[in-house]
């Protein structure tokens, strides 16, 4: 059964997926969920493709009411969520019903969350993505009274003793920290910045508040480039660490222009990449040098967390009978008997 | 095409867990961008699990792939066998097709027409036939939104990029900088010098691919009157048959 989910208060928030992963040979940038973990830790929780649309709610507060039954989760910050006014807890699937509003307050420690309903919402794509794309103004951004439509209805699960938190499927949750560590390993021009290279790892930084998707800026003392040479546009990757001006070092970030002209000191691990996505204005940030083979290690040591969040909610659910299979009671009997 | 004698020589770097950077370093730039362009057809035919696409520009290429699926190790060793290939086939071939773009220059349209011929010690009029004089090869496609880069018309100096980027430049604006040329696709911001702007099209965010261009293709500018920009109102660029 479809119904549909009434944004109440927007705060600054879009439906958005993982990215835009063939875009970049068009010259667009990835974009997509700057946390990709809590993206799809999010969706795991509800059954859905680690790919699926889902909401990303950025520092305000967010309000929305379900016209039907439906499931959902929220990761990301930690924040304060209430389904009907009970308060709900968040990396764990919460079930909403019909007419109850869903709010989203005090988004505090972190900067973005991430609401997922099982069976997805609708929304428009551009190469096989919805996330949205500010340069070419495509994407679902939210205001008030935007209806999203959902195409999986579940009938209420609630604990029947004094609404007690129904599911403990303990993932471990990230850290969140006013003092975050970033990992990076060594940029392909780390050389033209010659002992100032350095600095960069005996730096506190700090996040200016003119950071967003597109890149985070950072102020500090700045590592400097030896040579004058110009150079010739190039491709360069999520998590490149550049040095455009005097005044701050830029970080880009999954909404980064694809190519520039700037050599590329450092780059943030992907792992990392879901760290700076919850760095706010004011937080300090240290780099600390990794290696490639380490920081593949880790990212694949994330995946596999959330491969077993899949597999328990995947028992779960089937014993609840939530999903899209039918049970096996609920089957037709076969022809001839 | 024939098979390169010479094979381009590349190195290959390390750009973090999810991307590696090839660059072509042969004297020849020509050679440069024609191996890095068909290196990027070749990893796009033979579509390798785990990695999502490259990004190809002058001497270089930016290819990205999912650490989960695929690692840096697999995908240079991937990378090495596209060139060896290419050494041997040698470089599609293809027909560039040919773009006409109608041009106002200068006034509102391209306010730093008159800075660019003062800096360049040319009349305005001499800025306009140099960069309507010849057809331009797309280098690649850049930031922002799929802009068609390419190089530069023959002016005597190179142009310095605005001390203040622009906040906002409109979509069809016909810029230079250095010595490349380029359109804006999409209203962004922009540090280039903006001579003049097209009334037409250049970006379709509903059709697949989004500018009718590719790496190869020709441009050519042409001049158009003021009073003639609205009569390409809603018109897309589109390749001359």
């Amino acid at each position: 059964m479809t119904g549909s989910l009434i944004i109440q208060q927007p705060g600054n928030s879009v439906v958005t997926d993982l990215g835009r992963f063939r875009g970049p040979r068009f010259g667009l940038p990835v974009n997509g969920a700057l946390d990709q973990f809590s993206a799809r830790a999010a969706n795991i929780l509800t059954a859905n493709a680690d790919n699926a649309p889902l909401l990303e709610i950025t520092a305000l507060d967010f309000r929305m009411r379900a016209t039907s039954d439906i499931l959902i989760a929220v990761t990301g910050a930690p924040l304060t969520l209430t389904v009907g006014g009970r308060e709900c807890p968040q990396w764990e699937p919460v079930s909403v019903r019909a007419g109850e509003t869903v709010a989203v307050r005090r988004i505090t420690g972190g900067l973005r969350a991430y609401l997922a309903v099982h069976g997805s919402v609708e929304a428009p794509t551009l190469l096989g993505s919805c996330a949205p794309d500010t340069v070419i103004g495509f994407g679902l951004r939210l205001s008030e009274g935007t209806e999203l439509r959902t195409s999986q209805s579940v009938a209420p699960i609630r604990q029947p003793y004094y609404d007690l938190p129904l599911f403990r499927l303990g993932l471990t949750r990230p850290e969140f920290s006013s003092q975050a560590v970033v990992d990076v390993t060594d940029g392909p021009d780390v050389d033209e910045f010659g002992d100032t290279a350095e600095l960069l790892f005996n730096t506190e930084y700090t996040v200016s508040a003119r950071s967003n998707h597109i890149g985070l800026r950072l102020g500090g003392a700045l590592p400097e480039r030896q040579s004058t040479a110009e150079v010739l546009s190039r491709g360069v990757p999520v998590g490149a660490i550049e040095v455009p001006s005097r005044e701050e070092l830029l970080v880009l970030h999954r909404g980064r222009g694809v190519t520039a002209g700037y050599p590329v000191l450092a780059v943030v691990t992907s792992r990392s990449l879901d760290v700076l996505a919850q760095a706010r204005p004011g937080h300090t940030i240290t780099f600390r040098k990794t290696t490639v083979p380490d920081a593949t290690a880790k990212y694949r040591a994330a995946l596999r967390e959330l491969e077993n969040l899949r597999s328990t909610v995947a028992t779960v659910f089937s014993l609840l009978g939530i999903g899209n299979q039918p049970g096996w009671s609920k089957l037709a009997p076969a022809a001839g008997t | 095409m024939a098979a390169t004698p010479t094979p381009t020589p590349v190195d290959i770097f390390e750009s973090g867990d999810a991307a590696l950077r090839v660059v072509a370093s042969s004297p020849d730039s020509e050679a440069n961008w024609s191996t890095v362009h068909s290196l990027a057809e070749w990893l796009e035919a033979a579509g390798a699990d785990g990695v999502h696409g490259s990004v190809p520009t002058y001497d270089s290429l930016l290819v990205e792939f999912d650490p989960g699926v695929t690692s840096a190790r697999q995908v240079r060793a991937f990378v090495l066998l596209g060139l060896r290939q290419l050494d041997f086939v040698g470089a599609p071939a293809r027909k560039p097709r040919e773009f006409s773009v109608p041009v106002v220059y200068g006034g509102e349209y391209g306010p730093d027409l008159e800075r660019v011929a003062e800096h360049e010690q040319l009349s305005v009029q001499e800025i306009i036939e140099l960069h309507t004089a010849k057809s331009y090869v797309i280098r690649c496609l850049g930031a922002p939104a799929g802009s068609p880069m390419m190089d530069g018309p023959d002016f005597p100096l190179p142009v310095p990029r605005l001390k203040d980027p622009r906040l906002s430049v409109p979509a069809g604006a016909v810029a230079v900088a250095g010595r490349q040329a380029v359109i804006a696709p999409a209203v962004a911001p922009g540090g280039w010098c903006v001579i003049g702007q097209t009334p037409l099209t250049v970006l379709d965010a509903a059709s697949e691919p989004l500018v009718p261009y590719v790496p190869g293709d020709l441009l050519r500018f042409h001049q158009i009157r003021p009073e003639e920009f609205a009569n390409y109102a809603g018109r897309k660029l589109e390749a001359a048959r």
